[in-house]
C-alpha cells in the first residue's frame, strides 16, 4: 500500500468515526465538551506510561477512558452546583486535567517518547512507518485502529439509534422513560474519547477535534434529517481528509493542519451557499432584508412557546 | 522595570516570571470576568486558539519576532476570529458552541499550516513562535514585562472609564440599547479586552491552559461578593495570587510555570465553590439536609398529633399505616423528636410530652398563618417589597401584621 | 386499539386510584413549592390541575413523575409507589424544554412513545408501528408523519406529543400545561381531544390554569396553591370559596355571585 493512501485512508477513517460522533455532539450542544475531553485524556496517557511504562494501545485506551469520565462528571457536578455556568465549568476542569498531564510529561516521562507536540499536531506523516504484522502483510497500524473504533461507533449509533435520538431530542420525555439521558451522553462521551485517543497517535488532538465539530457543523447546514445529517458529515470529513493531503504536499506544511483548513472551508462554503440556510443564498431569496437576520441575539426559531403557527424554520 | 526585579528576592529570571504571571492574573481576572459572567467564557479558548496563526501572520508580514510586533498580530487575529464567532451563531442555524468549535479548530489548523510552512524555510523561527502552544514563561524578556504591563495597565484604565456603560450591557444588552448606549461598541470593547488578557497571558501559559486563567479568578470572586465592582477588584487579586503562588511552585519545583498556575487556580476556584460563606456547595448541602430533616420531623409531629386527636396513643406501627410513611423515616424521625424531648413514651405507644405538645401547637399556629398568608395575604399592605418567610410569618411579618392578617382570615369574608 | 383493549389497561372502575399523593412536601431554595400536599384522583377522570402562578402545579407533577425528589411524602400511581409504576404513566413535559430543531420527523416522535416497552438497544416490531400509526390518527397527523417537528405550528407539535403519550399505551396521562402559547380555537380542538382519550378508559391529568375550561370540560380538579385547597368532582373543588382561597385578591366577584378572573 502506498504512503499517500495509507495517510488518506487513515484520516478518511477517522473522519468516518468522527463524522458518526459529531452530530450527536452537535445537536446536543456538547462540541466543547468533545474539545475539553479529546484534551482531558492526556492525563490518563500519561498515568498509564508512568504506572506500566506502556504505550500499547489498550491500556492507554483505558486510562484515557477513565480521565474522560471524570472530565465529563467533573464538569457536571461543578455544574450541578448551580454556582458555576456550564462554559466556566468546562474551562475550569479540561485544562486542570490538561496541565496536570503536562506536568506528568515533563516530570516523570520527559526524555521518553511521549511527545507533547504530536499529541496535539499529531505526526500522521509518519503513520505508514508504524506498522503491524497483519494477516501477513505488512500494515500501518493506524488502519486496523481506526477501523475498529470506526466500527465501534458504528456499532454504538445502530444500537442506540433511538435512544440517542429521543435523549437528545427531549430528554425529560426520556428520563421519565427509562432512557437516562446522562447515561446516554456518557456512552457518547467515552465513544468521543476512546476515538480521540486512537487517533492521537496518528494525527493528533487538534485534528481530532477538528473532524468532530467542523463536519457535523457543516451538515447541520446542509439537511434538516438525522440520517443524512451523519452520512453528509462523513462525507465532509472524506473531502477533508483528501483534500487536506493533496494541499498538504503542494504547501509543503502539515497534513493534520491542512485537512483541519479543507474542513473549515466546506463549512464556510456551506455558511454561505447551504440551500436552506446560507447566508447568501438567503440574502439572495429575500433581497431586501437581511438586517433583522444579523440583529442581536439568538433568533427565537428553536424556542419553543412562540404562538402557533409563527414557527418557520427557514426563518 | 529592572529596579522592581532588584526589589524581589528571587533569581532575576525568577523575579521576571513571577511579574509576568502577576501581570497576568490581574488582567486575565479582571478582563475575562467580562467574558465569563456573559456566559462566553470559552469564546476565550477559541481566541487563546486563534492567537497560533495570529503570531504567524505578524511574523510573516514584518519577519520580526518582538514582542510588540507578535502581540499586535495575535490581537488582529483574534478580534477577526471573535468576529466571526459571532457571525456564525447570530445567523441562526449554528449554536453558540459550534460557532466557537468551528472557529477554534478553523483558526488554530491554519496556525498550524502556516506554522510548518514557516518552519520549512527557518527551523528557529518555528520553535520560537511554538511556545504559544504551551506556553513558556522561562522565555520572558524584561521588555515583554513592559509591554504586558502597559497592556494590562491600559485596559484596566478603559474598565475603570467604561465602568458604567460596561455594566449595563453586561447585564441586559437590549436594555442599554434601548437607553442609547453604543451596544456594537460595547461588545467589541469587552471582546478588545478579553483579547488583550489573552495577549498578555497566552506566551507564560500557552493557548490550552489560557482559558482556565480567565475563568478561575471570575469563579473564585463570584462565590465571595455579589458587587461587579468588587467582584472585579477580587478577580484581579485572585488572579495575581494564582499567578505569584504557581510561579514560585513551579521555579520552586522545576516544573512547567503554565500548568503550575492552572492547577493552583483550579484548587483556589474549587474551595471557593465548596466552602464560600452562605453560598458554597458544603453549606448548601447543610441547609437542604437540615432542611429534609425539620420538614420530616415536622410532619410525624403533625401526624403524631393527628393520631392523638382520634384515639388513644398510637404505636410506632400504627402511627406508619396511618401516616402513609416509610418505616424508616418515620423511626428516624421519632428517634430526633425523641432527642428533642417532645415524646412521652408509655410502653410501646407514643404520646407528646409537654414540651411536645407546646411544639405541636407552636407549629399548627404557624401553619394556620401560612394558610391565611396565602388566602388573605394579599389584602397586607407590607412596609417594602421583602417577601416573608413562609415558615416563620410572625418573625418575619411582626405582632401586628400578623394579628392583622388572622383577623382578616377568622373574620372576614375568607372563612 | 380497541377501547376494550384500553378498559382492561385501567379503565373506570378500576380499584385504585389513578394518582394519590400523601403529604408531599417539595421545596425550590428556601421557600417550599409544595406543602403536605394530599391529593387523589380517581381513575377514569379528565382531571385538572389548577392554581395560581407560583402554586407548584408543574412542580406536583414532577415528583409524581420522579423528576424531582421531594422533601418528604410520597406518590401512588394506581396504588403502587410512583417509581415502579412509570410504565403506568405518559408523561407530556412543557414544550419549552425541547429542542424544536432537531431533526427528527413527527413519526420518530411519537415512536418515542413506544421506547420505553421496547427496551434499549433492540428495536422497535410491527405492533408498535401499528401502535403509532393509531395515535397519529387519532391525533389527526397521519398526514404530517414525514414533517420534520420543527415546521410545525405549536397546537400542531402539541397534538404530536399527545399522539407520542398516547403510543406510550398507559393508562394514565400527565400534562403540563399543554395550551400555553397555542390559540383560543386549537385550545378547544385539544380539549375534545383529551375527552375522547377519557372515553376510551384513560386518565389524564392536565397542569392548567383557565378556571373557564376546567369548569366546561373537566370532571375533577386539583386546585392548588402551595397546599391542597380542594380536590374532589369540579361542581364541589371550584366552589366560589374555594377559589378565593386559593387566588386570593386575583378572584374578584361579579353581581351574581360568579367568581371572574382577573389573573
Amino acid at each position: 500500500m502506498s504512503d499517500d493512501l495509507t495517510i488518506i485512508l487513515t484520516a478518511g477513517l477517522l473522519g468516518t468515526a468522527c463524522g458518526l460522533l459529531g452530530p450527536f455532539l452537535v445537536l446536543r450542544r456538547q462540541v466543547l465538551l468533545s474539545d475539553a475531553v479529546a484534551h482531558a485524556v492526556l492525563p490518563g496517557i500519561v498515568l498509564v506510561y508512568i504506572l506500566f511504562g506502556s504505550r500499547a494501545s489498550l491500556p492507554v485506551i483505558l486510562g484515557a477512558g477513565l480521565f474522560a469520565v471524570i472530565c465529563v462528571i467533573g464538569i457536571e457536578q461543578i455544574r450541578a452546583t448551580g454556582l458555576v455556568k456550564a462554559d466556566a465549568a468546562t474551562g475550569l476542569v479540561f485544562p486542570t486535567l490538561f496541565a496536570l498531564g503536562v506536568i506528568g510529561v515533563t516530570t516523570f516521562a520527559s526524555g521518553v517518547h511521549l511527545d507533547l507536540d504530536s499529541t496535539i499536531y499529531g505526526d500522521i506523516a509518519f503513520t505508514p512507518f508504524r506498522t503491524w504484522e497483519l494477516f501477513g502483510t505488512e500494515m500501518a497500524r493506524s488502519l486496523p485502529l481506526l477501523a475498529a473504533v470506526t466500527v465501534g461507533n458504528m456499532a454504538m449509533l445502530v444500537l442506540l439509534w433511538k435512544e440517542l435520538k429521543a435523549s437528545t431530542f427531549d430528554p425529560v420525555f426520556s428520563k421519565v422513560n427509562g432512557i437516562s439521558p446522562e447515561l446516554v451522553s456518557r456512552i457518547l462521551l467515552i465513544a468521543v474519547a476512546v476515538t480521540a485517543v486512537t487517533a492521537f497517535e496518528s494525527v493528533g488532538a487538534i485534528l481530532v477535534v477538528t473532524m468532530l465539530i467542523v463536519p457535523a457543523a457543516t451538515a447541520h447546514l446542509l439537511t434538516v434529517r438525522l440520517l443524512p445529517l451523519v452520512a453528509v458529515s462523513v462525507i465532509v470529513g472524506w473531502i477533508s481528509a483528501v483534500g487536506g493531503y493533496g494541499s498538504a504536499v503542494a504547501l509543503d506544511a502539515s497534513i493534520a493542519g491542512a485537512m483541519g483548513l479543507v474542513a473549515t472551508i466546506c463549512f464556510s462554503l456551506a455558511f454561505l451557499l447551504s440551500p436552506r440556510y446560507g447566508i447568501i443564498t438567503r440574502a439572495v431569496r429575500h433581497q431586501r432584508k437581511i438586517s433583522p437576520v444579523l440583529s442581536p441575539g439568538l433568533q427565537p426559531v428553536s424556542r419553543a412557546g412562540d404562538a402557533s403557527g409563527s414557527e418557520d424554520v427557514s426563518g | 522595570m529592572d529596579r522592581l526585579i532588584e526589589l524581589i528576592p528571587l533569581s532575576y529570571t525568577d523575579s521576571v516570571v513571577l511579574i509576568g504571571a502577576v501581570i497576568l492574573g490581574v488582567a486575565a481576572g479582571v478582563l475575562g470576568a467580562f467574558a465569563v459572567l456573559r456566559q462566553r467564557s470559552l469564546v476565550g479558548d477559541a481566541l487563546s486558539h486563534a492567537a497560533l496563526p495570529g503570531v504567524c501572520v505578524a511574523f510573516i508580514a514584518t519577519g520580526a519576532k518582538d514582542a510588540v510586533t507578535l502581540a499586535v498580530g495575535a490581537a488582529v487575529v483574534g478580534v477577526i476570529a471573535a468576529g466571526l464567532i459571532l457571525v456564525i451563531e447570530r445567523t441562526g442555524r449554528i449554536r453558540p458552541d459550534a460557532a466557537i468549535g468551528v472557529v477554534l479548530t478553523g483558526f488554530f489548523s491554519l496556525g498550524i499550516v502556516m506554522l510548518t510552512f514557516l518552519g520549512n524555510f527557518n527551523n528557529s523561527s518555528q520553535a520560537g513562535l511554538d511556545t504559544y502552544l504551551f506556553g513558556q514563561a522561562a522565555g520572558l524578556l524584561v521588555s515583554d514585562l513592559t509591554v504586558m504591563g502597559l497592556l494590562c495597565a491600559a485596559s484596566l484604565g478603559l474598565v475603570a472609564v467604561a465602568f458604567r456603560p460596561l455594566k449595563v450591557a453586561l447585564f441586559d444588552l437590549s436594555f442599554a440599547g434601548s437607553v442609547g448606549l453604543p451596544v456594537r461598541l460595547l461588545e467589541l470593547a469587552m471582546t478588545a479586552m478579553l483579547v488583550i488578557a489573552i495577549v498578555i497571558g497566552v506566551r507564560t501559559v500557552g493557548a490550552i491552559l489560557m482559558v482556565a486563567m480567565l475563568i478561575v479568578p471570575t469563579v473564585t470572586a463570584r462565590q465571595l461578593t455579589s458587587r461587579l465592582s468588587t467582584l472585579l477588584v477580587v478577580a484581579g487579586i485572585a488572579g495575581a495570587v494564582v499567578g505569584s503562588a504557581g510561579s514560585l511552585i513551579s521555579t520552586g519545583a522545576g516544573i512547567p510555570t503554565g500548568p503550575v498556575i492552572v492547577l493552583v487556580g483550579f484548587v483556589v476556584a474549587m474551595s471557593a465553590i465548596l466552602l464560600a460563606p452562605g453560598r458554597g456547595v458544603v453549606w448548601k448541602a447543610h441547609r437542604v439536609t437540615s432542611e429534609r430533616r425539620r420538614a420530616l420531623n415536622e410532619g410525624v409531629l403533625i401526624d403524631l398529633e393527628t393520631a392523638l386527636q382520634s384515639g388513644p396513643p398510637p404505636t410506632v406501627g400504627q402511627l406508619a399505616s396511618l401516616s402513609g410513611r416509610p418505616p424508616a423515616g418515620l423511626r428516624r424521625a421519632l428517634r430526633n423528636l425523641d432527642r428533642a424531648g417532645v415524646l412521652r413514651r408509655d410502653g410501646d405507644r407514643i404520646a407528646l410530652s409537654a414540651t411536645g405538645t407546646a411544639a405541636v401547637q407552636t407549629l399548627l399556629d404557624r401553619r394556620e398563618l401560612w394558610s391565611a398568608w396565602l388566602e388573605n395575604g394579599w389584602r397586607i399592605e407590607l412596609p417594602d417589597a421583602g417577601e416573608p418567610d413562609p415558615r416563620d410569618l410572625r418573625a418575619s411579618l411582626g405582632d401586628d401584621l400578623t394579628d392583622e392578617l388572622l383577623a382578616f382570615s377568622r373574620g372576614g369574608p375568607g372563612e | 386499539m380497541s377501547d376494550a383493549a384500553l378498559d382492561r389497561l385501567g379503565g373506570v372502575g378500576a380499584a385504585a386510584p389513578a394518582l394519590e399523593i400523601r403529604r408531599l412536601t417539595a421545596s425550590y431554595s428556601s421557600s417550599p413549592a409544595l406543602w403536605d400536599v394530599d391529593a387523589l384522583i380517581p381513575s377514569g377522570t379528565l382531571a385538572a390541575i389548577v392554581g395560581p402562578n407560583g402554586a407548584g402545579k408543574s412542580t406536583l407533577l414532577k415528583a409524581a413523575v420522579g423528576l424531582i425528589q421531594p422533601d418528604a411524602g410520597h406518590v401512588l400511581i394506581e396504588g403502587r409507589p410512583a417509581r415502579e409504576a412509570l410504565d403506568r404513566v405518559a408523561y407530556v413535559p412543557q414544550r419549552d424544554e425541547v429542542d424544536w430543531d432537531f431533526p427528527v420527523t413527527v413519526r420518530e416522535v411519537v415512536e418515542m412513545g413506544r421506547y420505553r416497552s421496547a427496551g434499549w438497544i433492540s428495536r422497535l416490531r410491527k405492533a408498535d408501528h401499528l401502535h403509532v400509526e393509531q395515535a397519529l390518527a387519532k391525533v389527526r397527523m397521519t398526514s404530517f408523519a414525514g414533517r420534520q417537528i420543527g415546521e410545525l405550528s405549536g397546537g400542531q407539535r402539541q397534538r404530536v406529543f399527545i399522539a407520542r403519550a398516547l403510543a406510550q399505551d398507559a393508562p394514565v396521562m400527565m400534562l403540563d400545561e399543554p395550551f400555553s402559547g397555542v390559540d383560543v380555537r386549537t385550545e378547544a380542538s385539544l380539549l375534545g381531544l383529551l375527552s375522547e382519550i377519557r372515553r376510551t378508559g384513560r386518565t389524564v391529568i392536565v397542569v392548567h390554569h383557565d378556571i373557564g375550561t376546567v369548569r366546561s370540560h373537566f370532571d375533577w380538579a386539583l386546585l392548588l396553591n402551595v397546599r391542597t385547597i380542594a380536590c374532589g368532582p369540579v361542581q364541589e373543588s371550584l366552589s366560589p370559596e374555594a377559589l378565593r382561597r386559593a387566588y386570593g385578591g386575583l378572584a374578584g366577584e361579579e353581581g351574581n355571585g360568579e367568581v371572574v378572573w382577573i389573573g
